[in-house]
């Protein structure tokens, strides 16, 4: 019985001694003043507060540095989100269909533009099979960036209610693969196709009379040399977004290159720029190419083109390439060659 | 049973016999046309004659190597990066290791995959290019150089689009194009794969057992 008031007394000693420790002023100022008890019943801090801190995009200390940010809600996330959701897919989407719109208006009113003066069928090199080489794989490369990158910006508008969520599920993670796949490549071609075409689409003196006369697209003849104003204007577009795309676009391949996040949402913000402009500009592009000019076309797949075409378009630099080619004729090519019948 | 699941299922057996016996169909019939008894004393040994222009041709003659060189470039590129990505890819050795083989081997890591990816398309955009640009190319293309020339680019695409592995349909639409390449093989010019191999040998034979090389 002694026994048992003893080993009483004894529980009930330690047990005061650990309850009263925990309420102690002193231990509770330490744990206030450590702050170790955020959030807990007993702790400094309200839940409320708390979570006040986290909206407010504070930055805590982890425990463990591995674990990333410190920051648990990024604020600024939800103006990126609102930018690119709203303002640049809004305005952006209305960008392409201008672009669409402008050439389609284009075409109905000015038609094909065709060679006044009828084929000649003499042909003039104008471009390499090298040159031909690196403008159709960037071309391809470029269709398939911009169908990918359409869909991941505007697929959840235009796709999501058409296709219901479980398909769209399917083609976003699709284009968002290619579109990873495809981007390097894109930068590869852009390097070289700045190599291969800058030099010929540095602007000239001619490129002001091409202004003043509004090029050959509203009748009327504008002297040019191997491109046109427009198409040097085209060009050093498509060299400028498309180095702002290459940037934006290996940030975002590879996040771990910058430690902010607010450098990647500038370069989604700068990325779908970039791209709905280098979009609308290239709508005409294509059309001018392929269908609306007459002969232009031929350049690329055959690499030739036809004499009056070249005279009409770019005659600068028709009279210089026909110049060289009957300086490089054979002298006497018209003799008819020995032992051939008279 | 689904779609997916006959994609995955019976259709990839079918497809793949159709690629072994149709392939080994198609490489026993030219071993069986033999060769034309040569009746002149051999100055060489013909089998080295083989294996030297076996490898001889993989570079041009250098005579036309400057005119070939894009064909070149392009040809390891797409090549080689197919090849890699065909049996270096992650999700593809585990696939031969789980269904085909029994065994896998080593992976390559991510970053390779999407090099190797990369250089394989763009060495088939610019071949299909030169096929279509190039005025002597595109008077001896067929319809089957183009057919394999898509074919095998939508299924490298669809692989492609099926990297995440995170949908059971771009997975079967990936396996789908494959099914429909390994049938078309066999009755179309991929077969140069194998028989590149009997060409060149033949050529090498002929001309090293007249002591020439070629």
């Amino acid at each position: 019985m002694r026994l048992i008031l003893w080993v009483s007394l004894l529980v009930a000693v330690l047990a005061g001694a650990l309850f009263a420790n925990t309420l102690s002023p002193l231990a509770v100022s330490s744990a206030m003043a450590e702050e170790s008890v955020p959030g807990e019943t007993l702790g400094n801090e309200s839940d409320s507060d708390l979570w006040r801190r986290v909206r407010r995009g504070e930055s805590f200390t982890l425990s463990d540095p591995r674990l990333g940010s410190g920051v648990l809600v990024q604020s600024e996330g939800e103006e990126w989100r609102s930018i690119r959701n709203g303002l640049v897919s809004w305005y952006g989407g209305i960008l392409v269909l201008v672009g669409l719109g402008a050439t389609v208006l284009f075409a109905l009113l000015r038609g094909k533009v065709k060679i006044e003066g009828g084929r000649t069928g003499k042909r003039v090199p104008r471009f390499t099979m090298v040159e031909r080489s690196i403008h159709w794989f960037v071309a391809a490369v470029f269709i398939l960036l911009a169908i990918s990158g359409l869909i991941i910006l505007f697929g959840r508008y235009i796709l999501l209610p058409v296709i219901g969520p479980s398909a769209f599920g399917a083609v976003a993670s699709a284009a968002m693969q290619g579109h990873n796949l495809f981007g390097p490549l894109f930068v590869v071609g852009l390097v070289v196709m700045l190599f291969a075409y800058g030099m010929d689409n540095v602007f000239q003196a001619a490129d002001a009379k091409w202004i003043i006369k509004g090029g050959n697209l509203f009748g009327g003849h504008a002297p040019s040399w191997k491109y046109n104003f427009g198409e040097k204007t085209y060009f050093w577009l498509i060299v400028m977004t498309g180095t702002v795309l290459s940037v934006t676009g290996i940030l975002m391949e590879f996040p771990t290159l910058v430690g902010e996040l607010w450098y990647l949402q500038l370069s989604t913000i700068l990325h779908a720029v970039a791209a709905l402009l280098v979009i609308a500009v290239a709508i005409g592009h294509i059309y001018l190419g392929s269908i609306g000019v007459e002969g232009a076309l031929e350049g690329m797949t055959e690499g030739t083109v036809d004499e009056n075409w070249a005279r009409e378009h770019h005659d600068l630099w028709a009279e210089k390439v026909m110049q060289k080619m009957a300086e490089n004729e054979p002298k006497g090519a018209t003799k008819p060659a020995p032992g051939a019948a008279e | 049973m689904t779609i997916v699941q006959i994609i995955e299922g019976p259709l990839w057996y079918i497809a793949a016999a159709v690629f072994v016996i149709g392939a080994l169909w198609r490489i026993i019939g030219i071993l069986r046309l033999g060769r034309r008894t040569d009746l002149s004393v051999p100055r060489s040994a013909a089998f080295p004659g083989a294996v030297k222009a076996l490898f001889r041709h993989m570079l041009p003659h250098y005579g036309f190597f400057n005119r070939t060189k894009l064909h070149v470039f392009a040809g390891y590129l797409f090549h080689i990066g197919l090849f890699v990505v065909l049996f270096f890819a992650a999700p593809h050795v585990a696939f031969l290791k789980e269904h085909v083989l029994g065994f896998g081997w080593e992976a390559m890591p991510h970053w390779a995959f999407i090099v190797s990816a990369q250089a394989a398309f763009a060495g088939l955009i610019l071949l299909w290019f030169r096929r279509i640009a190039d005025p002597t190319m595109r008077q001896i293309s067929d319809a089957d150089d183009h057919i394999g020339s898509w074919l095998t680019f939508i299924a490298m695409l669809t692989g492609c689009l099926a990297l995440q592995e995170s949908n059971a349909s771009l997975r079967a639409l990936h396996m789908l194009t494959v099914e429909i390449w390994l049938i078309y093989f066999p009755f179309s010019r991929l077969m140069h794969a194998f028989t590149f191999v009997l060409s060149r040998g033949y050529t090498g034979i002929v001309y090293g057992r007249r002591g020439v090389t070629p």
